[in-house]
């Protein structure tokens, strides 16, 4: 039996607020994913070590502030130096088109807008984490 | 089109008359500026032709360092705001310096970078300090402590000093800015800032329940103002423990209230939670002063309720709110700017802001009579009911032990979270209807309209950064480390940590550090995420 997918659901810098990674959190355990919930306070160092340590198949960022805009390049890095790579999609209610376009620019795999539903939001995390285990 | 589902509005009859309500008059309601205050905290009085109402115009503002902040407000005082509202951005909030790693790229883009008592004093430079009351959305202490350094700098006395501090400790790790605080801690800034502010600044309110924290992660109504009693009865209960006179604080304290989208409710909720305070104080705290009965309520619109789709209809959704609230009658007032779902707000949006609160209290009448819903069967019937629901939930939550266990424990956060969640959902399945977001949408490439102002964005000020750093470098290293001995000498002691903040801040000591100092004292490294040091 396939094992099921493990995500990790974070928030990056001093971003504050939950609502969104509570919310996609709940939304892919209840689709089955298992979710490691590494909550507020989290820089792309501590983030790519959470995501070694626990064997994630993709990490997703919730961003209610600009801070991702900032982080981005760095957290593509980090994670991209995994063997093999983690994907990882930035997604939240202050993430414009041309947010999207910027950190898709610098090596994030996905970002996901505001106006997304919940089965646009769970199909990437899981188009994600599937090519992620076809390289393994 | 909505999807299938179950509505969210709450139950109610299609029409209301004499039966639904038991209108008591002089128990239940009493004339505008009598107890229990349902109508209102002061009685009216005659104006002269062109005079203003008391409402209180403000926005919320901050942005960058100090004085691009300053700039801002002599901008919004120009433009007829008659108070201020000033925000910290996440690193202040979170009492971090702007120099600490964690805070690099957060720093002075969601607010005003401040953590000194020079930035106080730039703050509010050339700010007519005794005319215009400044309410401050910044952490519990340093507000007061700022604003009495900067009202010495700029020769005022503190006795002359207009406003308020919101002050969450019971919820702040988990509504609002966590700060690894523990809430004892949290709880002494409020208790000790209360009292320094009773003897010192007695014209400010120093002690705001602010149920706008509770409430915009998205509890309900009921839930916003039963946790904000909550931690409003501990705060006050400490007090009176510690031998504090409850007139001597209590005509000082003030409700900051959310304002959603449900117009008779919220009007309802703030007529609730004035006789709901009357009556606590009064009958079980003891309370005679009459003042310290009439709680004032101010308000701030709620930004959950601002969507980033159709960005335009946030300033409707901002004028229904500030009608609900001028007919509520609410001493001031702040409506989030249209752009607020997306950005810190803009010049523009902030004018906005004011010129919808100028309109509604000028042009519609709303404000020349107190209280013009009361006696309307509906409006009573749901202010008895929110009355009674609040009243049930408070009770509850005490009942099961002591609060700020409680909140250690997680019971807050638990409520907070599935709140949060539960919100989401209710919007994303169709229950809860947000025009432009799960009904009446439009394509996306065709929502342009304000979208360009509102996608705007705000850069980190890294100069602040090396300012800080240079500043810090620079200082006399041995002040710096003898007042924060001081401070925690003070702590300690048990005394009052408010003279020992002023001293702190007067020698030069950064708000990080002095909250690091506190930190030691209540068991808390002084750096939780272990990137600085305490100077020694």
């Amino acid at each position: 039996m396939t094992p099921p997918v493990r995500a990790l659901v974070t928030v990056l810098g001093l971003d504050q607020h939950e609502a969104g990674s509570l919310a996609v959190a709940r939304l892919l355990r209840d689709a089955g994913v298992e979710v490691v919930y590494a909550g507020r306070f989290q820089l792309p160092e501590t983030i790519a070590t959470i995501a070694v340590q626990e064997d994630v198949d993709v990490v997703g960022v919730s961003a209610h502030s600009w801070e991702f805009l900032h982080y981005a390049e760095e957290l593509a890095e980090r994670l991209g130096a995994a063997e093999p790579a983690i994907p990882v999609l930035v997604g939240g209610s202050v993430v414009t088109g041309a947010d999207r376009d910027e950190i898709l620019k610098v090596g994030i795999d996905e970002a996901v807008l505001p106006t997304a539903t919940e089965d646009e939001i769970l199909a990437a995390f899981r188009r994600l984490a599937d090519a992620h285990r076809a390289q393994r | 089109m909505i999807a299938a589902g179950t509505s969210t509005r709450p139950d109610r009859a299609l029409f209301y008359t004499p039966a639904s309500v038991e209108v008591d008059y002089d128990a239940k309601l009493g004339d505008p500026g009598s107890f229990p205050y349902t109508r209102g905290t002061r009685a009216p009085r005659e104006r002269a032709a062109g005079e203003s109402h008391d409402i209180i115009v403000r926005e919320l503002s901050g942005e960058g360092p100090p004085e691009r902040s300053n700039a801002q407000f002599h901008y919004l005082l120009e433009h007829g705001a008659t108070g201020l509202d000033v925000i910290g951005d996440t690193p202040t909030q979170c009492f971090m310096d702007p120099d600490h790693p964690y805070a690099r790229h957060a720093v002075g883009n969601q607010g005003v970078s401040i953590c000194r008592a020079a930035d106080f004093v730039a703050l509010y430079d050339g700010i007519p300090l005794d005319r215009v009351s400044c309410d401050h959305s910044l952490p519990s202490g340093f507000a007061a402590a700022g604003l009495f350094l900067a009202a010495e700098a700029h020769g005022h006395g503190a006795e002359i000093l207009r406003g308020s501090a919101i002050l969450p400790p019971l919820f702040a790790e988990d509504t609002a800015y966590s700060s690894n605080l523990p809430i004892e801690l949290h709880m002494r800034l409020a208790t000790d800032s209360i009292e320094f502010c009773a003897d010192h600044m007695p014209k400010f309110h120093p002690f705001i329940e602010d149920t706008y924290y509770i409430s915009d992660g998205s509890v309900d109504i009921v839930d916003e103002m039963a946790l904000g009693f909550v931690e409003l009865r501990e705060v006050v209960r400490r007090l009176v423990a510690r031998g504090v006179d409850v007139d001597r604080f209590a005509p000082r304290i003030a409700l900051l209230v959310n304002c959603r989208m449900d117009f008779f409710e919220e009007i309802a909720k703030i007529r609730a939670s004035r006789r709901i305070y009357a009556r606590m104080m009064r009958d079980e705290f003891g309370a005679k002063d009459p003042r310290s009965l009439a709680i004032n309520v101010a308000a701030h619109t709620s930004g959950a309720t601002m969507t980033s789709r159709q960005i335009a209809n946030n300033i409707s959704r901002g004028a229904i709110q500030a009608l609900a609230l001028t007919l509520a009658g609410v001493r001031a007032m702040e409506i989030s700017a249209f752009d607020e779902a997306i950005r810190t707000p803009s010049r523009e949006a902030h004018l906005i802001g004011l010129r919808t609160q100028h309109v509604v209290r000028l042009e519609t009448g709303a404000a020349d009579v107190a209280d013009p819903l009361g006696g309307s069967w509906y409006v009573e019937a749901l202010t008895d009911d929110l009355e009674r629901r609040i009243l049930e939930r408070v009770r509850f939550i005490e009942d099961l032990g002591d609060v700020v266990e409680l909140a250690e424990g997680g019971f807050f956060r638990a409520i907070f979270a599935e709140a949060m969640v539960d919100r989401a959902k209710e919007v994303t399945e169709g229950r809860r209807p947000v025009v432009g977001v799960n009904v009446n949408e439009v394509p996306l490439e065709d929502d342009t309209l304000l979208r360009d102002m509102a996608e705007e964005r705000i850069a980190p000020c890294y100069e602040r950064i090396e300012e800080i750093k240079a500043w810090r470098a620079g200082r006399d290293h041995g002040a710096v480390v003898a007042a924060l001995d001081g401070l925690e000498q003070t702590c300690r002691s048990g005394a009052n940590v408010m003279p020992g903040l002023l001293e702190a801040l007067r020698a030069d000591a950064s708000m990080g550090e002095c909250i690091g100092v506190l930190r030691e004292c209540h068991g808390r490294p002084y750096d939780p995420l272990r990137c600085v040091e305490r100077p020694r």
